[in-house]
């Protein structure tokens, strides 16, 4: 074949791909949606990963959920349990006439199996495992939790979309699940690794009676189809959003603001606050030991300039020592003068009464999240200029993954979290994390804390576990941030969240 | 010549095994954990470990390294850790988008590079020589996600003349996967060109002077001839190598560009992959690509047969 005969045929067939080429027609009344990548399990029992709880919540469902503002509300269960009058039994009446997407209905040995595997399985199942004495089915609809000792945290964690108990059914329960089969609004219709989920609504689904709130109350299916799409790079799902490709969009950058604010297509969705940036510290090995040093590294922190570099604009930032932001149940304001010090005269002298003798103070970072870096770069020249040596390690996320359960190789790590509707749901906190803060007296707070079962004293308890936070330098909250995403113009039923959900949101 | 093909595929087999080992080598290298990443933020070191145990992660290097390399040869590239699916599966998914991409782009370049370089040549020092040079010049040197975010920024969302990104949803036909693909294809096209113009422009110099072709327009040929049946026919050789290593290059994944249009192809896979340390998907990504690059050119090689007479195996 000569060469000119191959033209000929490339264009023509070019003219014909050109010619077919039409703007896809969607089904009417379908939300595409753009998540930052591909969930890494359709269980949420297995991950904590946010982008798992976001698409999963759809289609599995939990004893319990959240209300708009973040109380336990019931979504499989009827009402709250039952608490006995010493704190350790919480019977559980299931709603009647559930069905699995499989068609089969719920009963009580399906949510024991589930909650059994939970509890063997789940990040979050096993923290709680030692503490709980028994899962047993009462009748046909009811269950019994019985604890070892009065835990308060517990309903928190059943209605916890992330690490979640998820109700399933008995015959599909194993190390790995046989089929992702739920109860939730929507059943998985197509899983096309990479490129979508596709979701259709469930039509024997019950929703609840109430008014929506939240995540809780009347689920009420609006869309027909609902498609989860792995959008990696965070311009491109600005792009699709603006181009009116997709109908909402998660984890935008912050520069995209006003591209978006000024669009006809879409509009920005603010999620005001999203979480906080952490200093995660080194307990258990190394220079950060010692109690002076921590405190060197506190006293030396400009957190303004590092929220500053690290977010830009003050849109989406601020710089707020409480561990919950304003408006939270659990604000207060314990500790807190000890927040953003940036004095690296008192670091010296910190220093000096530890002895401190050079030892590289080693942060570990990386640049897939560019605003870890940017904070680290700012915090490493205020704590050299406190006479601290610092060497920054910065690796990939993979590899911060795997380095920093290793004591032995850093002093800090930098991490970020939403805000948690309990605090006892971050492990920061616990003595057994993988910071190893184990100091005694906070210890015995954070066990006062999580035994307390009225609201008040643990308010007044968690104060005391913030003032530790800062006295004895657990960790270090380095301001909260806001994070963007956007939707299609005049859509409605989404509420800002760290893990949307769209089973009352409609585009126009 | 059946010699000489039995000689190139005993060749291709060693180059294959040796990026298979290098492979292996520097993917565990690279620090990072894929037990650790998949669980999320709040798992344990004890959990990563146990899903470690579960992968097949834990087993002595030199064990993980020849079971890996038998079941390579068997065709049994592993199973993907995050997908939990056979890597061939994984790899066959991706396919259909990188190889029109390819293939569409190759067009492309073609279209624009070879009339182009053949008239700069023809009309050497002309004003269009010097233009058609400059911009190949210039579409080598812009790295093509800044081409691709520019022609995604205007022509597709402020324009809306073409899908921004993506490969089309669950009720896209072929001819609708194929629309996600021009844009992208576009873009690969013209950064792809440079080369071969370059080249076309450089064989075509050479062959011109030849006596030859002097000889063609003494018989009284006319110049559309002299130019395209025997300038052109001798000038192939060259032009023929760089499009088959363009071609290899495009298979083997336009990692920007599929990144910059959500493509979910090879060149994505490969990204996230490592990302992800999906070691059983880099390795065989790697070892697909490498076959593909030897076979491409093989295929290059007997493709010389048909062009030119003279050449013999």
């Amino acid at each position: 074949m000569s060469i000119s005969r191959t033209w000929m045929t490339s264009a023509a067939a070019i003219a014909i791909g050109l010619s077919a080429y039409s703007v896809p027609a969607w089904a009417d009344n379908t939300l595409d949606v753009a998540i930052i990548g591909e969930a890494d399990t359709l269980d949420p029992m297995l991950s904590t990963k946010d982008v798992v709880s976001i698409v999963t919540q759809h289609f599995v469902e939990t004893l319990y959920t959240f209300d708009a503002n973040w109380n336990v509300a019931p979504l499989l269960a009827v009402d709250l349990p039952e608490i006995s009058d010493d704190g350790r039994t919480y019977r559980i009446a299931l709603r009647q006439g559930i069905t699995f997407h499989d068609g089969s209905s719920m009963d009580s040995a399906d949510v024991v199996a589930s909650l059994q595997r939970w509890t063997e399985m789940a990040s979050r199942g096993k923290a709680v495992a030692d503490r709980i004495e028994a899962i047993e089915a009462v009748d046909a609809n009811t269950v019994e939790i019985r604890m070892t000792e009065p835990y308060s945290p517990l309903l928190s964690l059943l209605a916890f979309s992330n690490s979640a108990a998820a109700i399933y059914p008995e015959e599909v329960l194993g190390e790995a699940l046989s089929a992702i089969v739920g109860t939730g609004p929507y059943k998985i219709i197509e899983h096309v690794p990479d490129q979508y989920l596709q979701l259709g609504r469930f039509e024997g689904y019950q929703a609840r009676d109430e008014e929506p709130n939240g995540p809780a109350g009347g689920r009420l299916q609006l869309a027909d189809e609902i498609r989860f799409i792995p959008v990696p790079d965070p311009n491109t799902r600005v792009e699709g959003l603006l181009s009116g490709q997709y109908d909402f969009a998660d984890g935008l950058p912050a520069e995209s603001y006003a591209r978006i604010a000024e669009s006809e297509a879409a509009e920005p969705v603010l999620l005001r606050p999203f979480g906080w940036p952490i200093f995660a510290i080194n307990h258990k090995d190394g220079l950060l030991t010692d109690l002076n040093v921590r405190k060197a590294l506190q006293a030396a922190l400009p957190h303004d300039d590092m929220m500053f570099a690290a977010f830009g604009d003050d849109n989406f930032f601020i710089v707020d020592a409480p561990m919950y932001p304003e408006g939270w149940t659990w604000r207060n304001d314990a500790g807190t003068e000890l927040y953003n010090q940036n004095d690296q005269a008192r670091a010296a002298e910190l220093l000096d009464a530890a002895g401190y003798e050079g030892t590289p103070l080693r942060i570990l970072t990386s640049r897939q999240y560019e605003f870890h870096f940017k904070m680290a770069e700012v915090a490493k020249m205020a704590l050299e200029a406190a006479g601290f040596a610092v060497q920054m390690d910065v690796v990939d996320w993979a590899t911060l993954g795997q380095r920093r359960n290793d004591p032995a190789l850093w002093d800090i790590y930098i991490t970020h979290s939403p805000f948690l509707p309990e605090p006892a749901l971050t492990s920061l906190y616990s003595a057994t994390s993988r910071l190893g803060w184990a100091e005694p007296d906070k210890e015995a707070t954070l066990a006062a804390f999580t035994t307390a079962t009225d609201q008040a004293e643990r308010e007044a308890l968690f104060a005391d576990l913030q003032k530790a936070v800062f006295e004895d330098v657990g960790f270090i909250k380095i301001g909260g941030f806001n994070a963007l995403q956007g939707q299609r113009a005049g859509m409605t039923g989404v509420n800002p969240s760290p893990w949307p959900y769209f089973w009352n949101a409609k585009a126009e | 010549m059946t010699r000489y093909i039995v000689q190139r595929m005993v060749g291709m087999l060693v180059v294959v095994l040796l990026v298979l080992t290098i492979a292996f080598v520097i993917v565990r290298l690279a620090p990072g954990d894929p037990a650790a990443l998949m669980l999320g933020p709040e798992a344990t070191p004890a959990e990563a470990a146990e899903l470690r145990e579960r992968l097949g992660l834990n087993e002595p290097i030199p064990i993980q390294y020849l079971s890996f390399v038998g079941n390579a040869l068997r065709g049994d590239l592993g199973t993907s850790i995050f997908f939990n699916q056979p890597v061939t599966r994984v790899l066959l998914a991706r396919a259909e988008p990188t190889v029109y991409l390819a293939l569409f782009s190759l067009i492309i370049a073609l279209i624009i590079a070879v009339p182009i370089g053949i008239y700069a040549a023809y009309r050497r020092g002309s004003w269009l020589d010097q233009t058609a040079i400059s911009t190949a010049m210039l579409a080598a040197s812009v790295p093509s996600f800044w081409t691709g975010l520019m022609f995604q920024r205007y022509l597709a969302t402020e324009l809306g003349w073409f899908p921004a990104a993506g490969y089309g949803g669950p009720d896209a036909d072929f001819w609708v996967r194929m629309g996600h693909l021009v844009l992208p294809s576009i873009v690969l096209g013209i950064v792809n060109s440079a080369l071969i113009l370059r080249f076309t422009r450089a064989s075509m110099l050479d062959v011109l002077g030849e006596d030859y072709v002097r000889t063609a327009r003494s018989k009284g040929m006319t110049e559309w001839r002299v130019v395209l049946r025997h300038a052109l026919k001798n000038a192939a050789i060259p032009i023929i190598t760089v499009i088959g290593l363009t071609f290899a290059l495009l298979v083997s994944g336009a990692v920007v560009t599929e990144r910059v249009f959500n493509i979910p192809g090879m060149g994505n896979l490969v990204v996230s992959a490592v990302l992800r340390r999906d070691y059983p998907v880099i390795q065989g990504t790697l070892i697909v690509v490498a076959t593909l690059y030897v076979f491409i050119n093989l295929l290059t090689d007997l493709l010389y047969l048909l062009v030119d007479k003279r050449v013999r195996y």
